[in-house]
């Protein structure tokens, strides 16, 4: 035992010491958690561009109020035209409309006035957001055109008219008016209310510490290829204790992170991870089947490098499949099921139990049993295939 | 020429390990075919696939109005799918099911509530996971609405100004009158062409710039790997000029960036129907994008005493860049001061570069960024030569 525990503590230290380590185990999690937060943390609002040709006036600083009051749509004010459209193109915004100058004075004046939505036409979203913006427009044309008609016949001038009529088209009664509400369950209710780095920090927590490991198998394979694992074979030391040293090298690299990962979001981004006893049991047992799947991988390749870019392939590619770059909420049907047999899905949706639905240790007793099968099955796999390279 | 004895050497060992094969084109491949499957379908926004649920219940002429004349030509363009139905329940549990988007409720009685200038309510009954739809359904509606009010708020504003009550006949001629009033203000519409990469396309230029980065490492990496295996004084022994050694290095790692990037544009064109766009403009890139990543690579490789730590270092700033650059998610759309970083690698770059000659359509619109990335690159370049030099000697 002792001969596992120092096999695993120089496996550890040696880890540590590449400082190149520090970067993708410390900084590099904390970082993609900083960046999702600020790309996505705002929400998914439809995001609409205003530009308002000259200085503006009432009816149409009016008119930008109007869209901002437009639920699910938040405004950004551009002052250069050339902007807005460059930023339309470019998706950074859904659409944008452009106010002409002059437009307070030619509505006074009597003239029909255009306003230009400029969107990405190809784009359902952006021709969707255009009928939004339009709605709106039209709900501003109606005192203009109230007071316009007063004027023409004749009863006021259409400065008089236009605050009686504004007032009378905000009055409810008697008008015909729209009612919404909205029905259903959603299956994002459980979202309602997290912080901005809470899914990603759960997603990125499981993510890396996968990844790290699977990166870790690239030691395996110098272990074995510069012959260390030879010469500890010639001392009185069982290839049992190899194996298990390295496993347990393996875990600890992964606990180290991903307990680090956890204390780290939750002092600078104030994450909620639940029941602490349900999340450190997720990693621990997470740890265990990242550890597993490295001696398995260490075990197949021989070479470091093949090792390294198809563990980036397969850290990366299992991570999307099971949920940690998308929420699994939001996959179809038969993604959802696929992703099951994925470690990842598991653990993420331990931590959705403790966080989103209050649970505690007990609850996630059968996510923790499926990650303990996979660990399980990673390691006999691994073991066995070791032992037998190893003593080849 | 030593130079290509050297490089022809040097990609003969690259291909014999398959190390190449597999930072080049298989895992940029596998993870730009997993990223658009999975993620694919959440981050295309062209095809929403919106559907509204629509029960006219009026049956009079201001419902058919708001029918036929505002939601059935949305729908002939294309905007979204109308499905009719005849009673507000079976509106109401569809939209709640999330069958459709959102349910448009015209009530019965409405054309006659209209025309008496009673309250009326047109309802809308939006699904609660998709709130931007559901509130495009009710501002279309609330559109309407307010143009049908207009006439009503036309006739009473006139009414408050003149303070005396016209008798039914002068009404009705002034109905008559303020609806012909024509509307003072109008919505014109600007197509601007897309500049937005669809989501396989997204996926595959940014998995192929990523990985880019870390296929162009060979050739450096060689150079350091001839010096720990002490081979770099057999090859200085030989008549061969210092600079024909780190040519070769470098010819190395441009013949694997090209042929991985090359066919990598080609493999995601047919298999994950991503769309590059003009070849010209796309060749430009890619070799913009290659000399960039060579000049980078080897400017950081030049800070590193042996190959691992120089393969470390690569990887550490590979990642980082591509992080930076939104070859994961998009960075330079989220605004700020973030697009602003991200605009400092040359993989934002790419990408922008990408969507500029997909929005405009010709080879031209590639320059600017094309123009970025070889400055990136040969300003690194230029640095990396300046250092690398004492990395070539025994």
């Amino acid at each position: 035992m002792r001969k596992v525990l120092s096999i695993g503590w120089v496996n550890t230290v040696r880890f540590l010491r590449e400082r190149s380590n520090i970067f993708f185990v410390f900084l590099l999690p904390l970082l993609i958690i900083l960046l999702l937060g600020a790309v996505y943390g705002g929400g998914f609002e439809s995001r609409v561009g205003v530009h308002v040709d000259d200085a503006g006036g009432p009816l149409a600083e009016s008119l930008v109020a109007t869209i901002e009051d437009l639920d699910e749509i938040s405004v950004q004010r551009y002052d250069d035209a050339g902007a807005m459209r460059d930023a339309v193109q470019r998706g950074t915004i859904d659409g944008g409309l452009t106010i002409p100058a002059r437009f307070d004075a030619d509505l006074a004046a009597g003239e029909v006035v255009e306003v230009v939505f400029i969107g990405r036409m190809t784009e359902q979203t952006s021709m969707l957001l255009g009928e939004a913006v339009r709605g709106a427009v039209a709900a501003e044309a109606e005192p203009i055109r109230a007071a316009r008609f007063v004027e023409h016949q004749g009863v006021a001038s259409f400065q008089e008219a236009l605050p009686v009529a504004t007032d009378l088209a905000h009055d409810e009664g008697g008008r015909i008016t729209v009612t919404f509400r909205e029905a259903g369950e959603s299956a994002f209710a459980e979202f309602e209310g997290l912080g901005n780095f809470d899914v990603g920090s759960s997603q990125e927590l499981v993510l890396f510490m996968f990844l790290t490991s699977l990166a870790g198998s690239a030691a395996l394979i110098q272990t074995r290829r510069l012959g260390v694992a030879r010469r500890m074979l010639a001392t009185p030391t069982s290839t049992r204790a190899i194996v298990g040293g390295e496993t347990l090298g393996r875990f600890s690299i992964a606990m180290v992170q991903g307990l680090y990962i956890m204390v780290g979001t939750l002092l600078l981004f104030r994450v909620d991870w639940g029941d602490p006893f349900g999340a450190v049991a997720i990693v621990v047992v997470f740890a265990l089947v990242g550890a597993a799947a490295a001696m398995l991988m260490g075990a197949l390749f021989s070479n470091d490098q093949q090792a390294g870019s198809l563990g980036v392939l397969l850290g990366l590619g299992l991570a999307a499949f099971g949920g940690a770059m998308a929420p699994i909420e939001i996959f179809p049907a038969t993604m959802k099921t696929l992703a099951k047999v994925t470690p990842h899905a598991w653990a993420i949706d331990g931590f959705a139990k403790l966080v989103r639905r209050d649970g505690n240790i007990v609850d996630i007793l059968p996510n923790l049993g499926v990650l303990a099968a996979f660990a399980a099955a990673f390691m006999l796999l691994g073991a066995w295939r070791l032992r037998r390279v190893l003593t080849r | 020429m030593p130079a290509v004895t050297i490089a022809l050497k040097d990609l003969r060992q690259r291909i014999r390990d398959r190390s190449a094969f597999l930072w080049g084109i298989v895992a940029p491949f596998g993870l730009a075919f997993i990223f658009s499957m999975i993620l694919g379908g959440v981050a295309d926004t062209s095809n929403l696939d919106v559907t509204y649920a629509v029960a006219d219940l009026d049956g009079g002429e201001m419902g058919r109005a708001f029918v036929d004349e505002i939601l059935r030509p949305l729908d002939e363009q294309g905007l979204f799918d109308i499905e009719f139905v005849n009673d507000e329940a079976t509106a109401e549990s569809m939209a709640e099911r999330g069958d459709v988007d959102a349910a448009i409720i015209v009530p019965a009685g409405f054309t006659d509530a209209v025309n008496s200038g009673a309250p009326a309510a047109v309802s809308v009954i939006g699904n609660v996971d998709t709130p931007i739809l559901a509130e495009v359904a009710r501002a279309i509606a609330s559109g309407y609405a307010d143009e049908v009010n207009a006439v009503r708020t036309s006739v009473y504003s006139l009414i408050v100004l003149q303070g005396e009550m016209p008798d039914d006949s002068e009404l009705s001629a002034l109905a008559a009158a303020a609806r012909s009033e024509p509307t003072p203000l109008v919505v014109g519409d600007d197509s601007a062409a897309s500049k937005v990469l669809s989501a396989p396309t997204f996926y595959s230029a940014g998995m192929a710039i990523l990985f880019l980065f870390l296929a162009v490492q060979f050739g450096v990496l060689g150079l350091l790997e001839e010096r720990q295996n002490g081979t770099m004084g057999r090859l200085l022994a030989a008549p061969i000029r210092r600079g024909s050694i780190v040519a070769g290095k470098a010819l190395t790692s441009f013949v694997i960036g090209i042929s991985s990037m090359s066919v990598l544009v080609v493999g995601t064109t047919f298999l994950l129907d991503a769309r590059w766009g003009n070849s010209v403009g796309v060749a430009i890139l890619v070799l913009a994008g290659v000399l960039s990543a060579m000049g980078i690579m080897f400017l950081v490789a030049a800070f590193a005493k042996t190959p691992e730590q120089a393969a470390n270092l690569l990887a550490i700033i590979a990642f980082l860049l591509a992080m930076l650059g939104g070859t994961f998610f998009p960075v330079a759309q989220a605004g700020g001061l973030l697009a602003k970083i991200s605009m400092l690698t040359p993989h934002a770059w790419f990408l922008r570069g990408l969507g500029d000659l997909i929005g405009e359509g010709r080879v031209g619109a590639v320059f600017p960024a094309a123009f970025y990335m070889v400055a990136f690159g040969v300003v690194a370049g230029l640095l990396a030569l300046f250092r690398l030099g004492k990395a070539v000697a025994p």
